[in-house]
């Protein structure tokens, strides 16, 4: 992270912006909105098949703009934003997945005669 | 070792005068970096919320994510946001050359962009309202909405801030400042795509679906 210049142009989180990666970080993610809009309106496949599509659909375009936009590799620059995000995720699941967790097997324990559980 | 190679000591520097840790600009944009990570955990608890307030009971017999939402509609404010994040891309490869025009219209072009992206935002909530969908109808249609426009409050004042650094690029031009400034915001917008792809993949289409 050290460099030895005090023009703030030639610092490399301003050199590492390349036009090519946002567009390319773009293309991906809008064909693969696109893809996933188009599949969900037309009911293409069964509900759980289609929920599998457009998650494989959402992470691909996650991990593009991560890569592409963020610019989060492992270069020297940027290994500690990269370390910082790695650590990040598994709060990030735990606290979305354990919250639904335990109130799936509330409901399930509590609410059994709602109509439309599942 | 000769006396060839032994440094002289009237000349030998014995420290070095410049620091090789972290510069200005890179110590702030790693504090930005962890404060958005914390920001993402905002999100997650939203996501949560959302999560264990999606059940079809959790909507008291009104409507769902499936009467109210049109996907190709939210598409087309996924394409301005996307097409904003890369406007603001193209502005900062400018920044690169020193080319301020350059930033400038990246900047434009990104607000332009976020105004339509908000404008279509509070034109569906509008129309939610008068459908009878709001916060008060039930705590689905609670969770829905406040996700979805804690996403549009961040949209909201990343529009704000780039009309700031609009302003201090054109009074102080590319310092360590500024430039700074503009790599968080480039964080921070770039981050609103990423969050949006949650936001339209698990709450917009899976609630239509499901």
């Amino acid at each position: 992270m050290s460099h030895g210049h005090d023009n703030p142009i030639l610092h490399p989180e301003v050199q590492m912006s390349s036009t090519r990666g946002y567009f390319t970080g773009f293309l991906i993610s809008l064909v693969l909105m696109a893809a996933a809009t188009a599949m969900v309106s037309s009911h293409a496949f069964p509900p759980f098949g289609l929920l599998m599509v457009i998650t494989i659909c959402a992470a691909i375009a996650i991990i593009a703009q991560i890569y592409f936009l963020l610019h989060i590799d492992v270069s020297e620059h940027n290994i500690w934003n990269t370390v910082s995000l790695v650590l990040f995720i598994p709060l990030f699941i735990f606290t979305i997945g354990l919250t639904w967790w335990m109130f799936s097997q509330l409901y399930l324990r509590t609410m059994p005669m709602m109509p439309g559980m599942h | 070792m000769s006396a060839h190679d032994s440094p002289d000591p009237s000349k030998a520097v014995l420290w070095d005068t410049h620091y090789h840790g972290h510069d200005v600009i890179s110590t702030r944009s790693f504090g930005y970096f962890l404060y958005l990570l914390s920001d993402g955990m905002l999100f997650a608890t939203l996501f949560a919320a959302y999560g264990v307030l999606s059940y079809s009971h959790s909507y008291f017999n009104g409507q769902t994510p499936a009467d109210f939402v049109h996907p190709w509609y939210t598409f087309t404010q996924t394409v301005a946001l996307f097409l904003s994040v890369l406007a603001y891309g193209m502005g900062m490869s400018a920044v690169k050359k020193g080319n301020k025009a350059g930033l400038m219209n990246g900047l434009i072009a990104a607000f332009v962009l976020g105004v339509i992206f908000l404008g279509l935002d509070i034109h569906d909530m509008m129309d939610l309202a008068a459908h009878g969908v709001t916060v008060q109808t039930s705590g689905g249609a609670s969770a829905f909405i406040v996700l979805t426009q804690v996403h549009a409050a961040h949209i909201f004042f990343g529009l704000l801030w780039i009309l700031v650094m609009m302003a201090q690029v054109a009074a102080k031009g590319f310092t360590t400042d500024t430039v700074g400034r503009l790599l968080s915001l480039r964080m921070f917008w770039h981050l609103q795509a990423i969050i949006w792809v949650f936001v339209f993949v698990f709450v917009y289409l899976w609630g239509y679906m499901s």
